[in-house]
């Protein structure tokens, strides 16, 4: 009862700290509109496009009430005249997941915008060779409850480049890659959306030089289970911007709490959350200002959901985080107390309650390894130079929700070789995209 | 934790927000729609290369176009159960060309090149009498080219005489008396060329649905008499490798009554959902697979958790919760029309209100310990 008045008073405290944008980069509402025949033809355009052709899109606003759909082909480029210049708005779509879809083989698109697609915004499935570039995907709905699920979603794919894009306002992730493999997410902004940018069930994914920001959660490395695609390995995190990101998460309606997507549970103010995730290197980022944690390493049994399934482990292992700058903000950002998550957080970490921490690690293990943590069965390796100005918690709650532990301790965690995420296959995936 | 339960903290913020937060302004735009001035159609010769601009061009039906009257060449077929779309009634006929046969291997149905399938979407003006007057909105064709399948919907015209190719798709606006009596209004969507893989989907190339050995290895009515529709096609010539009905699989029809509820759950889950909720279909990416045989309770969705669902999952946990199917997100999807959320995601802009009560009482009755 105690526990509950006092979460009360500092709900009341913390709804002025709750953030929430609607920021759009581009005004798309000054543009020419493209005609009706015009609209048709770009239809046309898609459906008809042989391969090795390009489908040249010019400036104007295109108001679709239809799907754009490139189905099985080879070499095909998307051109638009720049993502101020040519808009795709889904907003009257009729039927379909996503505004545009593409399959097929050696596929660009570049240099537009999509707008309000009430599902997904860009999807491209079973592509090998799939390239975004400077698009902008985006929902102008001013009430955020309203918007789509992924902005850019390319899933069963190989071959995935990412660069120089703009994904904002989406109601699960920004730039979501799930289930490929050979992926690079690079120079491109997420902002307002839940979750920034995240790898899902994917295998070798370089994921650099970008700004993650205002989001609910910034950068997350998950695998589900059941899922065609298994257990994903090899993500490498590094000379990101992940900062601020406090806003609201509006993957469910404000009071409705989670649901089973597990991204309805990232408390906001998470900088990158691994979950069940394998492999994976996380350095040189400035991880600044994010009010719950800078990085959680979780295990899925957090989610208390089921966690067996085939080919797949519920935990998260072989992590290497170093070489980071942290920095927790000003005192009056208080961690998240509206998921389950920021409220562990929030009561439970080692350095005082409301402190906002830098790293924390849910100390979930595999018992089969070892009886003890001490060993780090998990092979979680944390070397950061300024570890002693860091806030690290590593927390015990393998005995349920009466007996949670944590502990400052970092010592485990520091002296352990890293295995480094497949430097060698990641140096011939570059040379092979770039 | 638990990640189901709202806590105290929650409601709070609810509270708090309900009163404070929010002034959403539901932005609602009525579209007005441009009704098209009914063409004057060239005239096209049958030229045998594929697709003709005009239905008519093909020569499938006698007499008066509407009619739909077959050639002697068709064919007509009818799957045991079949895919919701609107109430749209549906008549579906095969042309196998001339001295060709479809080859039955195990569950395979192989059509010769040249097949061609033609499928009409009508609606009659009063459901209690389904052969009275009716409109027909399109005919799709799906054609075996040399490159594979091709599908290309036909659009047919104000005045019921003819149907054009319209690859980009089309919006039109239905009226009808439905079997209770009550009038309805229905924004029928014909689908644009690309869209119909959206469901014809096999490991990404384009394949029939309905003409499935499964589908069609039952009896239905012809001009001299009932019979398996297999056997039927046997007998004309038309197909080899049929050892009989009981030697090859087949679905039941899911509005049959005499049948186990689970069967006829499983049969509308397989014809509504199960072409793209299939290891080869493009939902593959959810794991869930909704295909007949499907034994396996995750894949069936039974406390399985949703992955891309985005705004589909609503306030549930798990796509199948046995005993509360209130509180299941393929209900809840099924119960939708609301874009984003509504499955499947193409071929209806109404709620399935029987197919929505079958599923219902299944999960209900569902025991899982």
């Amino acid at each position: 009862m105690i526990r509950s008045l006092f979460l009360f008073s500092l709900g009341l405290l913390l709804l002025s700290c709750g953030s929430e944008s609607t920021e759009q980069t581009y005004d798309s509402s000054t543009l020419r509109r493209a005609t009706l025949q015009e609209v048709e033809a770009l239809v046309e355009a898609f459906i008809l496009a042989e391969d090795s052709s390009t489908i040249s899109i010019p400036s104007g606003f295109y108001d679709l009430h239809t799907q754009l759909i490139l189905d099985n082909k080879t070499s095909v480029q998307i051109k638009g005249a720049g993502m101020d210049q040519t808009v795709l708005s889904f907003r009257n779509l009729k039927s379909g997941g996503e505004g545009v879809k593409i399959v097929g083989k050696e596929i660009t698109i570049e240099n537009l915008s999509i707008e309000d697609a009430p599902g997904d915004g860009i999807k491209a499935q079973h592509t090998d060779g799939i390239t975004f570039r400077k698009i902008n995907v985006t929902w102008t709905n001013g009430d955020k409850s309203k918007n789509g699920t992924y902005a850019i979603y390319p899933v069963q794919c190989k071959n995935v480049l990412i660069e120089e894009c703009i994904a904002s306002h989406s109601k699960d992730a920004g730039i979501y890659v799930g289930q490929s493999e050979d992926i690079v997410v690079k120079n491109s902004l997420a902002f307002g959306n839940v979750a920034g940018i995240e790898i899902e069930n994917c295998d070798r994914a370089e994921v650099y030089g970008n700004t993650a920001r205002d989001n609910a959660g910034g950068i997350l490395v998950f695998n589900l289970p059941g899922l065609p695609k298994g257990d994903g390995r090899k993500t490498r995190i590094y000379d990101n911007d992940i900062i601020d990101n406090n806003h609201e998460n509006f993957a469910t309606s404000i009071g409705d709490g989670p649901n089973g997507n597990t991204v309805t549970m990232i408390p906001p103010g998470s900088g990158i959350v691994l979950l069940a995730a394998k492999e994976v290197e996380i350095f040189n980022n400035r991880i600044l200002r994010n009010k719950t944690y800078g990085v959680a390493i979780a295990s899925y049994q957090v989610t208390g959901f089921p966690a067996k399934a085939p080919n797949w482990s519920p935990y998260t292992s072989d992590i290497s985080l170093h070489d980071n700058e942290y920095d927790r903000g000003s005192w009056s950002s208080l961690p998240d107390l509206t998921r389950e998550l920021g409220q562990l957080v929030s009561l439970y970490n080692a350095h005082g309650w409301l402190k906002t921490q830098d790293i924390i690690y849910d100390g979930i293990w595999d018992e089969s390894l070892a009886s003890s943590i001490d060993s780090n069965p998990m092979r979680i390796c944390i070397q950061e130079p300024s570890i002693k100005d860091l806030r690290f918690t590593r927390f015990y709650l393998m005995e349920g929700e009466d007996n949670i532990e944590s502990f400052k301790d970092y010592a485990p965690f520091e002296d352990c070789k890293p295995s480094p995420a497949g430097l060698d296959s990641l140096r011939i995936l570059h040379s092979k995209i770039l | 934790m638990d990640g189901s339960s709202p806590n105290f903290s929650t409601w709070v913020f609810t509270l708090i927000f309900l009163s404070l937060m929010w002034s959403c302004q539901s932005a609602t735009k009525e579209e007005s729609k441009a009704s098209i001035p009914e063409e004057i159609l060239a005239p096209e010769e049958a030229t045998g290369k594929f697709p003709y601009r005009r239905l008519s061009t093909y020569g499938f039906f006698e007499g008066e176009m509407a009619q739909l009257a077959p050639n002697p060449s068709l064919i007509r077929y009818q799957p045991a159960s079949s895919l919701f779309t609107d109430y749209a009634l549906k008549s579906r006929f095969a042309y196998l060309p001339d001295g060709q046969k479809a080859i039955l291997e195990g569950e395979e149905l192989n059509l010769p090149q040249g097949t061609i399938l033609v499928k009409n979407f009508y609606y009659p003006s009063d459901f209690r009498n389904p052969e009275g007057e009716r409109r027909i909105i399109e005919t799709r064709l799906m054609i075996h080219e040399e490159t594979g399948w091709q599908a290309y919907p036909y659009l047919w015209n104000e005045s019921q005489t003819d149907a054009v190719l319209k690859v980009v798709g089309s919006e039109v606006v239905v009226k009808y008396v439905d079997s209770q009596g009550e009038e309805q209004l229905i924004n029928y969507l014909v689908p644009n060329k690309n869209q119909c893989k959206s469901c014809h989907n096999k490991n990404e190339t384009l394949a029939p649905l309905g003409v499935q050995t499964k589908h069609l290895n039952h009896e239905i009515a012809f001009k001299d008499g009932s019979d398996n529709q297999l056997a039927h096609w046997t007998k004309l010539g038309k197909l080899e490798g049929f050892l009989g009905e009981a030697a090859h699989p087949s679905l039941i029809n899911y509005e049959d009554k005499n049948q186990a509820l689970e069967d006829r759950a499983m049969a509308y889950l397989d014809i509504n959902c199960s072409h793209c909720h299939q290891a080869e279909g493009p939902a593959s990416t959810s794991g869930l697979f909704l295909t007949y045989g499907q034994k396996d309770p995750l894949k069936l969705g039974v406390f399985k958790t949703p992955v891309a669902a985005g705004k589909g999952s609503g306030k549930h946990t798990y796509d199948i919760v046995p005993g509360q199917a209130d509180a299941s997100i393929l209900l809840h999807r099924m119960n939708s029309t609301e874009m984003g959320v509504a499955m499947p995601e193409i071929g209806r802009t109404s709620i399935h209100a029987e197919g929505v009560a079958l599923i219902r009482e299944w999960i209900n009755q569902m025991n899982y310990k």
